[in-house]
């Protein structure tokens, strides 16, 4: 069984202008997925609907054989961006305490996994973008799911830091035996991290291992650029 | 200060406010954090359409202003979600629409309405015995609800999208906040008035904001303030024979002041 089966999705907002069209693909249970797109092609949509926030308008998902809604509670979720009132008094540990029963010591054991300890009595208000998403991982990690879904997670994080995120990233995907599904818009993330990658504007374009998907024509295609891809390896 | 305490009206008054006061403290933390101000406002004048419907009709008008107060809560909900039409939009065509329906009914009846005036602007005198039983049985009702749901409620204002993916009912929880906060606020509107209750459901919480960096500080501070700001008001508009409801808001932007001079000292010092 895979971790994720797409079978023929199809979503629009309004009837007529669809998003997302026909898009099937698996998403095996080993490894970081990264779906890659332009902005606008659909990929946030989609992992909406592949964690239940939308009901396809046509088409079929299954998370491990069941429905994405009967799986809720096995998926941690990581979205783009949280919006809230910045002022509002509440503490990283109680924020995380409101997601589930798992206890204090455990919590403090996932934020020291994710490398935020340290703002367990912080304002999550008062957090940088880069330790935001670390309390959100920590946050998705509590309940230990079997798929780890991210929507664009190093928007608003600096080149280091971004790095640091990817290197967090796949020490969770070893450490805690989770699925990572991974939305970008960045073709560079593929090589960081990626097991497999998935193309999407509106349609599906390529699946694949981003060696051999990865192609200049795939990316002309998809971004409607050249575009050429160069591996840096910096010391 | 003990001869207050003798007197039936100010029994009836202060039993109802300590039911009251911490209830709209407690709603007010989530209401602040989901920016929902006006819906307060919008259903504390809109339930003056079953304050007139019950004045026409002989009944008491507490009764039907809670009926249209929740009715008006629930079509909020339903035309928020499942219409375009942007939530301020719908509360203020909500609002309007029920405070005008309120206005033509009541013109259809001749003479001065003393029971409107009351629910315009709030009076003590007005409260019964049967008034404090309900207001009491159902502030313990919603506040033994928001106890048992607290995270949930907590979570979902924070972000809807966290929440769903954490397995809470979204939809459901929200609906069931809409119409307690509904209750609430017509609770409120015999103690305060239409016009003034949504600032006990605002300005304590707003003030708590100002000192607090953890949820469970700022909800305990927002009480405190809540209770404060009544009692003080009450007190004041007894020895100095002021309308009570304007006294209590009036008390509680005082506490709001203080607090915040403390604050820009003490950040400042």
């Amino acid at each position: 069984m895979y971790a994720i089966e797409i079978n023929n999705v199809s979503f629009e907002y309004i009837q007529g202008a669809p998003v997302i069209e026909n898009i099937s693909f698996i998403i095996p249970k080993k490894g970081t997925t990264i779906l890659i797109g332009p902005n606008g092609s659909g990929k946030t949509t989609l992992l909406k609907i592949m964690i239940g926030l939308l009901e396809p308008t046509s088409g079929i998902i299954h998370i491990h054989g069941k429905k994405p809604k009967e799986m809720r509670k096995s998926i941690g979720y990581v979205p783009q961006k949280l919006y809230f009132d910045k002022t509002f008094p509440i503490t990283v540990m109680e924020f995380l305490q409101l997601a589930d029963t798992t206890p204090k010591d455990e919590i403090l054991d996932i934020l020291e996994s994710v490398g935020a300890k340290d703002l367990v009595d912080s304002r999550i208000g008062e957090l940088s973008e880069g330790q935001l998403q670390r309390t959100l991982i920590a946050r998705s990690l509590l309940g230990k799911p079997k798929i780890l879904f991210l929507d664009e997670p190093v928007s608003g994080i600096d080149i280091g830091g971004e790095q640091n995120f990817y290197e967090l990233i796949k020490s969770i995907q070893g450490d805690h035996d989770v699925t990572v599904v991974m939305v970008s818009h960045e073709v560079n993330v593929v090589s960081q991290i990626a097991d497999k990658v998935i193309c999407i504007n509106k349609e599906m374009l390529c699946s694949g291992e981003p060696s051999t998907t990865l192609l200049p024509e795939v990316i002309r295609q998809l971004y409607g650029k050249n575009v050429s891809l160069y591996e840096h390896r910096c010391k | 200060m003990l001869e207050l305490l003798q007197l039936e009206f100010m029994q009836r008054a202060l039993i109802a406010g300590i039911f009251l006061a911490p209830l709209l403290a407690l709603l007010g933390s989530f209401v602040t954090l989901r920016k929902m101000s006006f819906f307060a406002d919008g259903i504390a004048h809109a339930s003056l359409l079953g304050v007139a419907v019950s004045i026409l009709v002989g009944v008491a008008p507490f009764g039907g202003a809670l009926v249209i107060g929740v009715f008006f809560g629930v079509l909020i909900f339903l035309l928020e979600r499942y219409t375009s039409i942007a939530s301020d939009a719908v509360i203020g065509i909500i609002f309007t629409t029920g405070l005008a329906l309120g206005i033509i009914l009541i013109s259809l009846q001749p003479g001065y309405q003393p029971d409107l005036i009351s629910f315009l602007f709030g009076n003590i005198l007005a409260i019964t015995w049967s008034n404090v039983w309900i207001i009491s049985v159902l502030s313990v009702g919603i506040l033994s609800t928001i106890t048992l749901m607290f995270k949930k409620f907590t979570l979902t204002s924070l972000s809807e999208e966290l929440a769903w993916t954490s397995g809470i009912p979204t939809t459901y929880v929200n609906l069931l906040f809409y119409v307690l906060l509904s209750v609430a606020v017509v609770l409120g509107v015999k103690l305060l008035g239409i016009v003034l209750v949504s600032a006990l459901l605002i300005t304590p919480p707003v003030t708590a904001k100002l000192i607090t960096s953890s949820f469970r500080s700022y909800v305990v501070c927002s009480v405190a303030f809540s209770l404060i700001a009544f009692i003080g008001g009450l007190i004041v508009s007894y020895y100095f024979d002021l309308p009570s409801g304007a006294s209590i808001v009036v008390s509680a932007s005082g506490v709001f002041m203080l607090v915040l001079i403390y604050t820009k000292m003490f950040n400042d010092a």
